[in-house]
């Protein structure tokens, strides 16, 4: 273990801070929590193939939905997002306060980048029919990119006042580092979700020249 | 070791950890650019869709190791992490076992 690590430690029967086991506690419990969400996403997509009927009666096929030039765009901005948390975390450890304000401040644009880009795929598959209560596909999509969604929204909130609690001169030395440091965790962990949900729940569905779950529907649109 | 050295040491190591997080970054964003290649490529789904689960876990695992400190920190937490991740792997390895039909006949639910 690093010296860092070892020196930043309050002094608990584990070594670790409290805040931070929990932390990580509530992280493994919601790596369980979107396990769950992906898995039963992929499920009806396997059982499920097929598309979904709009509200005039036309049937629809869902690789057509997807926009992955919009898909690929959220994704680089949540990694470049997690990047910039990874600096304000180790700016704060520095004791270096204006520098996490600058990197926190470009955690929370990407941040509300990524919500944009959802909010508009959303009103474009809303558009086109789509709706949570008109297919499986459309129930476990919107309910697992949502919750994920969700999660991003509560870390950028977290992250806003964080940037505005650090005017009043409170957030300082360790156990303002150690904020920060909780705070991040939570960011990159939403990072983490999106890159698997990103790969299973996207591109998946671009493989093969008739989409990966067989439904006959060439890709070209 | 004296107050000075030890805060000499601690910013040596904010100063590596820097050097990492940016090679790092640049990594996650080319191999996120290769994933996207991936799909278009002509060559067996099987193959392709191996390699992508290969780069999101190299992916995920790099963003849990260096930028979430795993690496630099307590074993326990890195435990406690791989628990839960564990447990919502089996469960997804058990749904898709329990349901590992092709496709169900809607004739039953009419």
């Amino acid at each position: 273990m690093s010296q860092v690590a070892e020196s930043s430690h309050a002094p608990t029967s584990t070594g670790i801070d409290h805040k931070k086991l929990i932390m990580w506690l509530f992280l493994a419990s919601d790596c369980m929590f979107f396990g769950t969400l992906i898995s039963t996403h992929l499920l009806y997509r396997k059982l499920y193939p097929t598309g979904f009927t709009d509200a005039e009666g036309h049937q629809r096929f869902i690789q057509n939905l997807f926009n992955i030039e919009l898909t690929s765009f959220s994704t680089f901005i949540l990694l470049m997002s997690s990047f910039l948390m990874a600096l304000a975390v180790s700016a704060m450890h520095k004791g270096q306060i204006k520098s996490f304000r600058r990197n926190i401040l470009g955690v929370i644009f990407f941040g509300l980048i990524f919500l944009g880009c959802q909010v508009y795929e959303f009103t474009h598959f809303l558009h086109q029919g789509l709706t949570i209560q008109n297919s499986v596909f459309g129930s476990t999509f919107y309910v697992l990119t949502g919750t994920h969604g969700t999660h991003v929204a509560i870390g950028v909130l977290w992250l806003i006042i964080l940037y505005f609690y650090s005017f009043t001169g409170k957030l300082v030395g360790h156990m303002g580092a150690l904020d920060v440091e909780i705070a991040g965790l939570y960011w990159h962990f939403v990072d983490i979700v999106w890159i698997i949900i990103f790969t299973a729940v996207y591109l998946v569905e671009y493989l093969g020249p008739t989409g990966f779950w067989g439904t006959g529907l060439p890709l070209t649109k | 070791m004296s107050h000075a050295a030890t805060d000499h040491n601690l910013a040596t190591e904010e100063i590596r950890r820097y050097h990492h997080f940016i090679t790092l970054a640049l990594w996650l964003a080319a191999i996120t650019g290769v994933e996207i290649v991936l799909i278009f490529l002509p060559v067996s789904l099987s193959i392709i869709l191996t390699v992508l689960c290969v780069l999101s876990a190299i992916k995920f695992f790099a963003v849990i190791l260096w930028f979430m400190h795993l690496i630099y920190d307590h074993r326990l937490l890195f435990w406690i992490f791989i628990a839960g991740m564990g447990l919502a792997f089996a469960t997804f390895t058990a749904l898709l076992s329990l349901f590992a039909v092709d496709r169900i006949d809607t004739k039953w639910f009419s």
